[in-house]
């Protein structure tokens, strides 16, 4: 394997299709060292496709990967002993307890669980609920399992599909609290989510996935900044001349109540309504969830 | 090798071992009680001439003499489910089984290579396979020592029939595990490695029982396992080649098929 300070995953024209369904297609991606990942995209947008083509699972039908530096054909088994996997809908062994299956899988990594404990306090996994059976937990039990086993042997890079699915909200704050250590202990985490917010309070960049195609591959404030953000405003006496703000459009008056939509900074806009006349101000934070839905409506308006 | 994942395999399979290891012994041992009580009541109908002297025997085995009475025990249907469990039962749990639960991601997530993944289970298998055939020969023994017929057992080539039962089973389990690394659910994979098996069978009893069929017993595996031919010395090395080739040919087939197959998320 090349010892490449580059990229941790890279792709390079990267394609799979099953007959004439086109899975992935010619995707070109980049993840840096120690940095959270999103990768983002409906059901059958190709997440999965390439997640298993980085573990081996699949075998890409066009270009290239590479995963650590090594090529995900050629060097997957010394790959994978560098990584942490936790699939999405995880299964585990029903029939040993939660201890045994942690045993077991750590035994099959090859490396202590150096960071079980420490998991199994953040995700409340005491030794006594280890001590059950597997096929008595909760399904956010497992995913919780689901996150420990991917996590217990303090990988170099996490591929984590869907990792908070099943995992009650404060648990969810814990999965936060465990990816800020791996950030901070210089970790890469590459996650696939359907949770717009949770990839947007936790992630760097941001890839969005499109019927196999990458659409767009931002720094998450990047993407933020480019977004529309609804603005409210109440004002007493004339309404004023807002022509002049730069990035407002849409600008309806309704009574007392102004509306419109503000592309870019806020600063000038904040500056022309502040007066003493301005008696009640709403500006919607920008959220990751339009900047998807945006490309999704492009995919839509595409469709005759 | 990965001694964690053949452990693991093994412990799967532990209780159901002891317990048709123990199951098989004892129906071994009853074997040889059998022959002494009733081979005599035997020859006498077969000299009276109301059933024809093939129609007593079962397979290659009868109740004749010691050599066919223990053949018949060994390709008895009760031997054979208790080997199947393993030799065909085992390998299509350890992957199209955990294919379909959703485990082998978890288990193949780890540094171990699908070629590694068939040989530590392809091992367990034979060593799960091994055992019970172990507990059959072992428990016909057992029989002969009980009922005082060891006179007419020559020990010596006792290790020939339990290398020849362990390379027919390996036979099957090699197959069976074939389908099932082909397979991504266990259904599929079990269904066509109980075909094969019962095929084999059904062309061994055929050929046994009716003449003009007889061609078909050299289509079946079970008439390359002769326990009577070994134990009264007449040996044919070919029949060990054959079994060891059909063991071989599926083997190639899942080393080529497995590493190359993809493993789409399971459903």
């Amino acid at each position: 394997m090349q010892d490449a300070l580059a990229a941790v995953i890279a792709t390079r024209g990267l394609g799979k299709h099953y007959g004439s369904v086109q899975a992935l297609v010619d995707l070109d991606l980049e993840v840096r060292p120690g940095e959270i990942f999103g990768f983002l995209g409906p059901n059958g947008a190709g997440k999965s496709t390439m997640i298993r083509i980085l573990l081996g699972f699949l075998h890409p039908s066009a270009g290239s990967a590479t995963v650590l530096g090594g090529d995900v054909e050629r060097d997957s088994v010394e790959i994978r002993s560098r990584i942490g996997y936790l699939p999405g809908g995880i299964a585990l062994y029903d029939s040993l307890s939660g201890r045994d299956a942690l045993d077991y899988l750590s035994d099959l990594q090859g490396r202590p669980p150096s960071r079980r404990e420490e998991l199994c306090d953040r995700l409340e996994m005491p030794a006594s609920v280890l001590r059950r059976r597997v096929r008595d937990y909760s399904r956010g039990m497992r995913q919780k399992m689901g996150v420990i086993q991917a996590l217990q042997h303090d990988p170099e890079l996490a591929i984590l599909d869907e990792p908070t699915e099943g995992l009650d909200p404060l648990m969810q704050q814990g999965f936060y609290a465990i990816v800020g250590d791996l950030r901070a202990a210089g970790r890469t985490v590459f996650m696939s989510s359907h949770i717009l917010s949770e990839v947007e309070r936790v992630c760097d960049r941001v890839a969005i996935i499109r019927r196999g195609r990458l659409m767009a591959l931002h720094r998450v404030e990047e993407l933020l900044a480019r977004r529309k953000r609804r603005i409210q405003l109440r004002w007493l006496g004339t309404a004023p001349d807002l022509s002049v703000v730069p990035g407002l459009v849409d600008v309806a008056v309704d009574g007392d109540r102004i509306s419109g939509t503000l592309l870019g900074d806020v600063a000038p806009f904040v500056r022309a309504v502040a007066s003493p006349s301005l008696l009640d101000l709403t500006i919607e934070p920008a959220r990751l969830e339009e900047a998807f839905l945006e490309y999704y409506a492009e995919d839509a308006e595409e469709v005759p | 090798m990965s001694w964690a994942l053949f452990a693991r395999t093994l412990a799967w399979n532990r209780t159901r071992l002891l317990i048709l290891m123990l199951v098989a012994f004892g129906w071994s041992m009853l074997v040889p009680v059998f022959y002494t009580s009733f081979s005599e009541a035997v020859r006498e109908i077969v000299n009276s001439g109301l059933f024809p002297r093939d129609l007593l025997s079962f397979g290659s085995g009868d109740f004749f003499t010691l050599a066919g009475a223990l053949t018949l025990g060994l390709q008895h249907p009760l031997a054979i489910a208790f080997v199947a469990v393993f030799a065909i039962g085992s390998p299509v749990a350890a992957i199209a089984g955990e294919r379909e639960r959703g485990t082998l991601e978890v288990l193949l997530s780890r540094p171990i290579s699908r070629h590694r993944h068939y040989a530590v289970v392809a091992l367990a298998v034979l060593v799960l396979v091994a055992l019970v055939v172990a507990a059959l020969v072992l428990g016909q023994l057992a029989g002969v020592w009980a009922v005082g017929v060891t006179e007419e057992l020559e020990m010596a080539r006792l290790p020939l029939v339990f290398a020849n039962g362990v390379l027919l089973w390996a036979a099957f389990g090699s197959f069976s595990l074939a389908a099932s690394v082909s397979s991504d659910r266990a259904g599929p994979a079990l269904g066509l490695s109980l075909g094969y098996l019962l095929l084999n069978y059904f062309f061994e009893i055929l050929g046994s029982l009716w003449d003009a069929a007889e061609w078909t017993q050299d289509y079946s595996l079970f008439h390359h396992f002769q326990p009577g031919e070994l134990l009264s010395g007449e040996a044919d090395p070919l029949d060990f080649a054959i079994l060891a080739a059909a063991m071989v040919v599926p083997i190639a087939w899942a080393l080529v098929v497995y590493p190359r197959r993809d493993l789409a998320a399971p459903a």
